[in-house]
C-alpha cells in the first residue's frame, strides 16, 4: 500500500497571510514604523530562537536578533516583495548570529548546578525540565551552527526543507542531511528522558 | 517506540517541543520595544551627529572655495599687464608691430 501523502510541516505559530505580510512590508518600506513594528513583533520569537540556537547565550542572541531586525529595515528596499518575508528575514538573522559567533571571544559555559549535573535527585518536574533544557542546549552547542539552525527551523519553527535551504543558502539535500544528523545526536540525549 | 526514518520529512513534535522550551526566549514585548526604540535612535540622529555632518559639509565647501580662489588669483598673476615694449612690438611676427609704438620710439630718438 502506498504511503499516505506527507502532511505539510505546520509552523509553531500561525504565519501571517501572504497578502497581509506583503502589505506590511510595503508599508514598512514606505517608512511606516508601525508596520515595521508589526513585522518585528511577528518574527521576534523565531528570530530570537534561531539566534539562540547559534549563540547559546540569550543576551547575545537578542543582540544578534536586534542587529538583524535593524539591518532588515535598512535593506528593506532590496527585498523582493513577490517572495515570502520570513525566510528573507531569517537569512539575515542566521548571518547576524553566525557573524557574532565568529567575532565574540570564546566564553566558557557557566557550570551546571552540581546537583543537577551529577544527575542527582529530581525534586520536581520543573527541576527536571530545567535540566533537560540545559542538556539540550549543551548538546546543541556541540553541533555545527548550520546544523543547529536547520533542526530548529525544521522541528521547532515548521519551515520546509526548501525554505530552510533558502534561509541558509545551501542545497535542499544538505538541509535534510543536517536535520538528520542533528536529530540523531539530540535523540540520543532525549532517549534517557522518555 | 517506532524509530523515525533517518530523512524523515515531517517535523518531530517531541523534538520540536523539547527544543522550543530549551530555546524559549524571554519577554517578547520587551524585545520588540527595544528594537523599535533602537530604530527611533537610528532615525533621529543626535545634535552632535547633525553638527558633525554640517561641519563636514562646511569644510568641504571651504576647500572648494579656497581652491577656486587660488586658481583665479594664480591665473590673474600670470596674465601680462601694461603696454607692450618696443621689443615686443618689433618681434611680434604678425600682424606687424603697432605703428604708434614704432613712431613714438623714432620720435623719442
Amino acid at each position: 500500500m502506498p504511503d499516505p501523502p506527507a502532511p505539510q510541516p505546520q509552523p509553531a505559530v500561525p504565519r501571517i497571510g501572504e497578502q497581509d505580510e506583503a502589505t506590511l512590508v510595503a508599508q514598512a518600506r514606505a517608512g511606516d514604523r508601525g508596520a515595521f513594528g508589526a513585522l518585528v513583533a511577528r518574527y521576534a520569537t523565531v528570530a530570537r530562537r534561531v539566534a539562540r540556537a547559534v549563540l547559546g547565550n540569550p543576551d547575545d542572541a537578542d543582540d544578534a536578533a536586534q542587529d538583524a531586525m535593524l539591518l532588515a529595515l535598512v535593506k528593506l528596499d532590496q527585498f523582493d516583495p513577490r517572495r515570502p518575508f520570513g525566510p528573507w528575514l531569517l537569512r539575515i538573522v542566521a548571518n547576524a548570529a553566525t557573524d557574532r559567533r565568529r567575532r565574540r571571544t570564546v566564553r566558557r559555559a557557566e557550570p551546571l548546578d552540581p546537583g543537577l549535573a551529577a544527575g542527582g535527585s529530581r525534586p520536581d518536574v520543573q527541576a527536571e525540565r530545567r535540566l533537560l533544557n540545559e542538556r539540550l542546549r549543551e548538546a546543541l552547542a556541540e553541533l555545527p551552527a548550520r546544523r543547529r539552525m536547520a533542526v530548529v527551523l525544521f522541528d521547532v519553527e515548521g519551515y520546509s526543507h526548501a525554505e530552510i535551504a533558502e534561509i541558509l543558502g545551501i542545497p535542499e539535500g544538505t538541509v535534510r542531511s543536517e536535520v538528520f544528523h542533528a536529530r540523531r545526536r539530540l535523540r540520543a540525549l532525549l532517549a534517557d528522558w522518555r | 517506540m517506532k524509530e523515525p526514518l533517518p530523512f524523515d520529512h515531517r517535523p518531530d513534535p517531541l523534538m520540536g517541543d523539547a527544543l522550543r522550551q530549551a530555546l524559549e526566549p524571554g519577554d517578547a514585548a520587551a524585545f520588540v520595544a527595544r528594537v523599535l526604540a533602537r530604530v527611533e535612535q537610528v532615525r533621529a540622529p543626535s545634535w552632535d551627529a547633525v553638527l558633525a555632518r554640517w561641519a563636514r559639509a562646511g569644510v568641504a565647501a571651504a576647500v572648494l572655495i579656497a581652491a577656486a580662489a587660488g586658481y583665479l588669483v594664480g591665473r590673474a598673476a600670470g596674465t601680462p599687464t601694461g603696454r607692450p615694449s618696443l621689443d615686443d612690438a618689433l618681434l611680434a611676427p604678425a600682424p606687424p608691430g603697432d605703428v604708434e609704438i614704432v613712431l613714438a620710439s623714432v620720435i623719442g630718438n
